[in-house]
């Protein structure tokens, strides 16, 4: 008697807590589109409860497509990556680049950094400012409100309407997040730079060159940093 | 597995039972002292091997992510070491001892079922503390080593991740007593331990079926725990509602329906 009292007791709770509990916090699983024969790590991503581990293993994959250099006929490979340097910093066609964005996007959406990166990368680098702002709406979709992600479709906005200074504007106090990626902060000193504001460019790369560990960003930002003092004498 | 400190052997003789929680604490402390001894600091070296070599690969591929992945590698790491060395022992606690014959010994003195149970229980959940303790020790010196500071809901994790272990072991527990083999127990709890994390999305998609299967799913789905709740790894800022007591609650409640069928099931079993 005693026994079948207790095992009521258990099974009600059971099941009022079960009810009880929240829904997931992240995307259904429909959500996540297979990349690169991703199918096994995505299930083993949710299986094991280890989305954001998997996010930064995508991660790391995206930065890795992005710093290999996109070879047309006839050209040679630079040391660092990316060829371009200034106005066409970054630029390229990385047909992958989007659908490897929203993987990340889908596994893990509160990677706000990889979000941000991959945005800005896909508007002001490689000029396909549509995609940036569906993956950034995507992204809102589970973090809405999101003021990081709000201040970046502005951004993408004035962008498409040739306006550098507003862009510039926009985005600097994204800068001065201390984690903000680095990428945005090479974009806004490069924005200041154009728009003839050499203090804020300055000030920026003076932070890339403290905060960033990517040889790639410090060594420009070094290089920048030379070139507006020496322009400055 | 010998019984020689507690009030076993001072009311070894004695025919009445022994008290519950004396028992329950001696068999307790057997347990973790036997796990222990197996093979316990193998554990910790591939875990601070692993956390080195990640570190310093992470380093160079993460560039400026770095602390985030060392930080989501670690705890993923940890998480399953505990896991697989918990699940383990909690496979082969109870089989191993009527193998042996050991159990024969135990109950040829005056220690009740429960207290029995609830001890090797209590063992197997100070043996996960223990090893995300000192896992926790090895990465936490690994993060401050590279300047980086743990993230504000560290301990949160750490202890979502023993609330998850206290509910599996229970289960294992609880499937050792019918299992055919220890290395089915650990199959059928792993099997648990991913459905768990897909309860919520389970429920999400019971709740557009229709029909005797919506019935019948519906049943199902909460009988399997929601682990995804214990997920702060994942998402550290995802809120409950009644929070951290809801989750306490909830495991409690779980591994006390665990314990409850282990002991419905070990009352039948002849020593």
């Amino acid at each position: 008697m005693i026994y079948a009292s207790a095992a009521a007791v258990l099974t009600a709770l059971l099941f009022f807590s079960s009810r009880v509990c929240p829904p997931s916090p992240f995307p259904p699983p429909s959500a996540l589109r297979e990349v690169r024969r991703s199918a096994i790590e995505d299930m083993l991503a949710l299986s094991l409860g280890a989305r954001r581990l998997f996010a930064d293993l995508w991660f790391i994959r995206l930065m890795q497509y992005y710093g290999t250099q996109e070879l047309y006929g006839g050209e040679e490979e630079e040391e660092d990556g990316h060829c371009h340097h200034g106005h066409d910093f970054g630029s390229g066609k990385y047909p992958e680049f989007l659908a490897l964005s929203r993987h990340i996007a889908a596994l893990d959406p509160y990677f706000k950094n990889a979000v941000l990166y991959s945005a800005g990368s896909l508007a002001f680098n490689l000029s396909r400012p549509d995609e940036a702002a569906g993956l950034l709406n995507y992204a809102l979709a589970n973090t809405p409100s999101d003021w990081k992600f709000l201040m970046m479709l502005a951004a993408i906005g004035y962008s498409k309407s040739s306006e550098p200074a507003k862009v510039a504007q926009t985005i600097a106090p994204l800068v001065r997040e201390r984690d903000c990626p680095v990428m945005l902060k090479q974009l806004a000193a490069f924005l200041n730079k154009k728009i003839g504001n050499y203090q804020a460019a300055a000030e920026i790369y003076a932070d890339i060159l403290k905060t960033s560990k990517d040889p790639f960003y410090t060594r420009n930002a070094e290089k920048e940093l030379k070139k507006i003092k020496d322009s400055r004498r | 597995m010998k019984i020689t400190n507690g009030s076993i052997t001072a009311f070894g003789s004695s025919p009445a039972p022994l008290a519950f929680f004396p028992t329950a604490r001696s068999v307790a402390a057997e347990t973790f002292r036997d796990s222990v001894k197996n093979r316990f600091f193998t554990v910790f070296a591939v875990f601070a091997a692993c956390a080195i070599y990640a570190s310093l690969l992470a380093g160079v591929m993460a560039v400026d992510e770095e602390a985030r992945v060392l930080s989501d590698l670690g705890l993923g790491l940890m998480e399953l070491m505990t896991l697989a060395y918990a699940l383990f022992h909690a496979a082969m606690a109870i089989p191993r001892e009527m193998e042996t014959k050991t159990i024969y010994l135990i109950f040829s003195r005056p220690v009740s079922r429960p207290a029995y149970l609830s001890g090797k229980a209590a063992g197997l959940y100070l043996l996960s503390a223990f090893m995300l303790a000192v896992m926790a020790v090895i990465h936490l010196s690994m993060l401050s080593l590279r300047g980086f500071p743990p993230g504000a809901a560290y301990a949160a994790i750490m202890a979502c991740i023993w609330l998850k272990m206290v509910i599996i072991t229970s289960l294992a527990l609880f499937i050792s007593l019918f299992s055919t083999s220890p290395v089915s127990t650990m199959v059928i709890a792993g099997i648990i331990w991913t459905l768990g994390h897909f309860t919520p999305e389970a429920r999400f998609l019971i709740e557009k079926s229709a029909g005797i299967s919506a019935v019948f799913l519906k049943s199902a789905a909460w009988l399997i725990p929601d682990l995804q709740l214990y997920n702060l790894r994942d998402a550290p800022s995802a809120a409950v509602p009644g929070g951290a007591w809801f989750r306490v609650f909830y495991a409690a409640l779980w591994a006390l329906s665990a314990y409850g069928a282990s002991v419905l099931l070990f009352r039948k079993k002849e020593f």
